[in-house]
């Protein structure tokens, strides 16, 4: 059987080529996303590992936590005392005082970005090791990494000024590496003196941090330490802070796996129709054959074995490829994902053991799943079947199947619409899930009746679109198949859509309906907590043109085990700025020290009113009880972009940040946007990270990130629907070389070839429009649903792109249109009369 | 309505002459025509019988239009074939020509109905329906009409096939071996019904058959052996076709031994 089995694969290669491909697509994103998590997780745990491998101890203030949405905290100095007192501590051979913190670069008045600064620690403890030049040990000496400094065009000589808490002008004395490595995989290093780090930094005698190296085992010291400093600092393990900030970087790439995570189900599941496709048709196609086999004393176990034997070798050897494709296109993937704005550090790709197990398993299990309906048939195939002459697959679909499709497909969509009356949002994941299963399963069904309605008007036009309406109609499982790979692709893209453009949407809607300033000074990065220097503020308030400007900040904090962001505003000054809607308390009732102005959705959900309190934790202070001191609308709430508001002051008690998110401006009076605009242009030229925009402008940055997922899901989906197509293409391909005699019928009464090819190109659009149908619809109620569970949580009106899904059914039927070419092409070249003598 | 089974034979709708086809080249080559000549009359049943090999079938589809030959000429309803290209046959096929296999091939996804219909619809013309009526009440699938091949018998399959062929009133039906795939009595039903065809309607039939019960309803018979007409004559009863294929079988010892 086994040689039977080979046998087959040999003479249905071309058939099964595309199952390999879709198979190798699905493969390739599971590998691609695997390889490009476990390398980013590498290159980060490698850089952390590197950068406190030298201490064995480091002790720093303790935080309520490191870090949040992918930022690490920033943590008070440790006083210069703590230093002396660590230093004398038994078993402490060495403690060196570290300073450390973010810095811009500015050659000549030019921004250059920003970098980090740590002060100079000698080998073996520093993990910047001198490659070139000298150690920068006196003041106004610095070292920069290699790999940097090749980027940003600066040698051994030049001159820089460091802008933080102050200027300083510091000259390039050194180049340093970063462990084996020419510079550490994300950002630039600079390197100075303590002393010159501690003035740039604003720390005086303080230092960041102490990195300690003893003779003793770390854990005998640890708590010696622990002891004599207190609670309020923490003794970390080289291993522990390698670890948080590891932890710290990677969580940035979650969003980024999610997708991929996503896009690899959906296509592994587009694959799967195509490959039950193939196999189904493979097996009707060699009815005869196989009766012939069992007549001749084959078993029905047999023959399944042999079905799912070939289903094996080809799953196995497109898992392999796939494999591959997806590690050679994990680099693609990256420069993808890092385009979407996402933060990967470069460098070799790691390609675990578990990676290629997982991904030759994935295929291997969908490959043979999807085969295993077609090998089940072709086992029922019974001896008699030999003498019969139609291999016709039943028109009927099973009512059983029907009747759980149908059952199935309510249960989901009633799941998925509860979040939007105030389920939990996992349900609407749940409930689509399982409706998909039963679109699915009804279908073969739906097909038909679908089929009919698109071709009845079309139907007029001949008698070719009649027969290629009737062929798409008579294999409904087939054909459903055949449309669910395509449907499913272009369901998540119109799903993608208008989720997108109803978020955008509403996005702006609130922005310009709260915020009344004329321009808004803001960072080009997409910093997690606003890159514009506190320094851009001072500047702008002394520009002629400004009426008012007021500052936005961001910073987070941990509500009960999650993590949460607040905005922090100047109550005096926002409202010369923004309309500020208020449903209980006034803003300026946010200088009373220390209060916190809710959202109406928190104050409802949490049944909070003014003169309540709300426990915030900080990573600096700790647990603080905070009183409610008013309650905001939810559409401005979004417009300053969290649920809870503070003011500048008790910003500043909480926080050591000093990174303004925005910087609202109005202009004077008299002076038009654009004036104002130009005019801080002028003044702000030296920080060309900052930029001033219009409303539109700021709109589309806040934006920005669902344009640049959906351009990442776009050209992820658009390589499966690629698929898909070729998937319409083999299914017209193999229904004519089981047609050959039919059509061959056709051409003897009379047909001409032209007339043929028309008839398989009719197919292929009725398919696709059957698809685009089924896909918009599939993609627009799952948004609805999406829209409307999103729209519990911050006011979200539906909005579908009509223009952007006609383009994507548009494009899709054109596809399909070519994609059957050469299916047409093929079938108008059969001879009328070798098709009618083909027995 | 041209009963033509008078002694004056009518004349010809179908002339071929001196037809070669070869299939293959050198050794391996195969004469399925070698210099074949033969006229078919208007408006009669002519059967075309030979054993396999003989070249019949390779006649009969070069007549209708749907293969070329490699040299001779034949003319169809005053128009040569040879000359055509293959589009121009396409059309020929569509407007004079009507066709019954052996296997029925009828469309599976269409009614009965649809079927007959087809070749007309294909030539964008509309059913004549006082005549596909009479068609299918004759044949007596009118009961039949809206089912698909798959729901009837072969019997009721092959009516369906020759309602189809006659009901473009086609200058030329052709049959290959109508009957092959019938039990006697279909078959012999069918054969009755195209010989009621061939007299009540005035319709011309071509029918390669390798059975002499099947010639024995024809008007004619003409016989063909590697790739030549060697024989024909005029009222065959099955009986007279056995025994001149009995004298072809003799010959063909003789030259063998």
């Amino acid at each position: 059987m086994i040689r039977f089995t080979l046998a087959q694969l040999i003479a249905h290669r071309v058939r099964l080529a595309l199952t390999v491909i879709a198979v190798i697509l699905g493969v390739a994103f599971v590998t691609g996303s695997l390889v490009l998590n476990d390398t980013a997780q590498r290159l980060f745990d490698e850089q952390f590992r590197t950068a406190s491998a030298g201490a064995d101890l480091t002790v720093r203030t303790a935080t309520a936590f490191d870090s949040g949405m992918g930022v690490e905290v920033e943590r008070d100095p440790l006083p210069a005392h703590v230093v002396e007192q660590v230093a004398a501590i038994d078993g402490v051979d060495a403690a060196i005082a570290v300073a450390k913190g973010s810095v811009r670069l500015e050659d000549r008045e030019v921004d250059l970005g920003a970098a980090q600064l740590t002060s100079w620690i000698p080998q073996p403890v520093g993990a910047f090791p001198l490659r070139d030049g000298t150690a920068p040990v006196e003041a106004g000496e610095v070292a920069l990494d290699v790999a940097s400094a090749g980027t940003l065009g600066l040698r051994i000589g030049d001159r820089l000024t460091l802008v933080a808490d102050q200027r300083i002008e510091v000259r390039i004395v050194g180049l340093v590496g970063f462990g084996d490595a020419e510079g550490p995989p994300v950002g630039t290093a600079v390197i100075a003196s303590l002393g010159t780090a501690q003035e740039a930094l604003g720390l005086g005698a303080a230092v960041s941090e102490l990195m300690i190296t003893t003779d003793l085992a770390v854990n005998e010291l640890q708590p010696v330490l622990g002891e004599v400093l207190g609670a309020s600092y923490q003794v970390a393990t080289a291993q522990d802070l390698a670890t948080a900030g590891a932890e710290a970087a990677a969580s940035n790439l979650e969003m980024l796996q999610i997708v991929l995570v996503a896009m690899s189900v959906a296509a592994l599941l587009m694959g799967s129709f195509l490959i039950g496709n193939t196999f189904a048709i493979v097996v009707s196609q060699r009815t005869r054959e196989l009766a012939m086999v069992r007549a001749t004393g084959a078993t029905g176990a047999q023959i399944l074995r042999s079905v799912l034997g070939e289903a094996l070798v080809v799953g196995m050897a497109a898992s392999g490829i796939g494999t591959m494709v997806g590690i050679g296109g994990a680099i693609g993937l990256r420069a993808l994902a890092r385009g979407a704005g996402v933060t990967i550090p470069d460098g070799d790709l790691v390609v675990e053991p578990r990676t290629v197990l997982v991904a030759v398993c994935v295929g291997v299990i969908v490959t043979l799943a999807a085969a295993i309906g077609p090998a089940r048939r072709a086992a029922a195939i019974s001896p008699v079947a030999a003498m019969r002459q139609s291999a016709a697959e039943a028109r009927l679909v099973s009512r059983a199947r029907t009747t759980v499709g149908a059952a199935l497909l309510t249960v989901g969509a009633v799941l998925a619409a509860m979040p939007s009356f105030g389920a939990d949002m996992p349900m609407l994941a749940v409930g689509l899930g399982i409706a998909l299963a039963g679109v699915i399963l009804i279908a073969p069904v739906v097909i038909r009746p679908m089929v009919r309605a698109i071709g009845a008007p079309l139907s007029r036009m001949g008698v070719a679109v009649r027969l290629a309406q009737e062929s798409a109609e008579r294999a409904p499982r087939r054909t459903s198949a055949t449309v669910m790979a395509l449907a499913l692709g272009l369901a998540l893209m119109s799903f993608a859509a208008i989720v997108g453009a109803s978020v955008k949407t509403a996005t702006g809607e609130q922005y310009r309906e709260v915020i009344q300033a004329d321009v808004v000074v803001e960072s080009a990065g997409q910093e997690m907590l606003g890159g514009v220097h506190a320094a851009v503020f001072d500047e702008v308030l002394g520009v002629d043109e400004v009426g008012a400007a007021t500052r936005l900040k961001y910073g987070h904090w941990r509500d009960a085990g999650m993590m949460s962001a607040l905005s922090a505003v100047d109550p005096d000054a926002i409202e010369e700025v923004a309309v500020i809607r208020m449903i209980d308390g006034e803003i300026a009732d946010l200088a009373t020290p220390g209060g916190v102005v809710i959202a109406q959705r928190v104050a409802e959900e949490r049944d909070l009113g003014v003169g309540d309190e709300l426990t915030m934790t900080f990573a600096r202070t700790g647990e603080k009880a905070l009183p409610v001191v008013g309650v905001v609308a939810d559409t401005t709430a979004r417009a300053l972009q969290t649920d809870f508001l503070v003011s500048l002051d008790t910003y500043a008690q909480h926080f050591t940040e000093d990174m303004d998110a925005s910087v609202f401006v109005v202009g004077a009076a008299g002076v038009s946007a654009d004036r104002l605009a130009a005019a801080l242009e002028r003044e702000l030229v030296d920080h060309p990270t900052v930029q001033v925009r219009d409303q539109a402008a700021v709109i589309a940055g806040r934006t920005q990130i669902i344009d640049q997922l959906f351009g990442l899901v776009t050209v992820l989906l658009a390589f499966a629907l690629l698929i898909a197509v070729l998937g319409i293409a083999n299914t017209l391909a193999l229904s004519i070389v089981e047609r050959t005699r039919e059509i061959g019928l056709l051409r003897a009464l009379g047909m001409s070839r032209a007339h043929v090819g028309a008839m398989v190109q009719s197919e292929a659009v009725f398919v696709a429009a059957t698809a685009v149908v089924i896909g918009t619809v599939l993609g627009a109620a799952a948004a609805f649903a999406a829209v409307g569970a999103l729209g519990t949580i911050a006011p979200l009106p539906l909005v579908v792109p009509l223009d952007q899904l006609a383009w994507l059914g548009a494009a899709v039927a054109f596809a399909g249109l070519l994609a059957a070419f050469a299916p047409a092409r093929r079938a108008a070249a059969l001879p009328a009369l070798e098709a009618i003598s083909h027995d | 309505m041209n009963p033509s089974t008078g002694p004056a034979a009518p004349a010809p709708i179908i002339v071929a002459e001196r037809l070669v086809k070869t299939y293959g080249t050198g050794a391996a080559a195969v004469h399925a025509l070698d210099h074949a000549t033969l006229s078919i009359a208007a408006g009669r049943f002519t059967a075309v019988m030979g054993p396999s090999g003989s070249g019949k079938s390779t006649m009969m589809h070069v007549m209708a239009g749907l293969d070329s030959v490699d040299s001779g000429t034949v003319r169809l309803g005053g128009v040569e074939l040879t000359e055509l290209s293959e589009r121009e046959r396409t059309v020929l096929r569509r407007r004079k020509v009507g066709f019954v296999f052996q296997s029925f091939n009828l469309v599976p996804s269409l009614t009965a109905a649809e079927n007959i219909e087809l070749p007309l619809r294909l030539a964008g013309k509309r059913a004549d329906s006082a005549w596909v009526d009479e068609l299918v009440t004759t044949l007596g699938i009118q009961e039949r009409l809206s089912h698909r091949p798959n729901e009837l018998s072969g019997g009721q399959q092959q009516r369906v096939a020759v309602a189809r062929a006659l009901a473009s009133r086609p200058e030329v039906v052709f049959a290959d071996e109508p009957t092959g795939a019938l039990d006697s009595r279909a078959g012999r039903a069918l054969l009755a019904f195209l010989q009621r065809a061939s007299r009540e309607f005035g319709q011309t039939i071509v029918m390669v058959t390798h059975d002499p019960v099947a010639a024995g309803f024809a008007d004619r018979v003409e016989f063909l052996a590697d790739g030549q007409v060697v024989d024909g004559f005029d009222h065959p009863t099955a009986q007279a076709v056995l025994d001149r294929m009995a004298r072809f079988d003799a010959v063909a010892e003789e030259v063998a031994a």
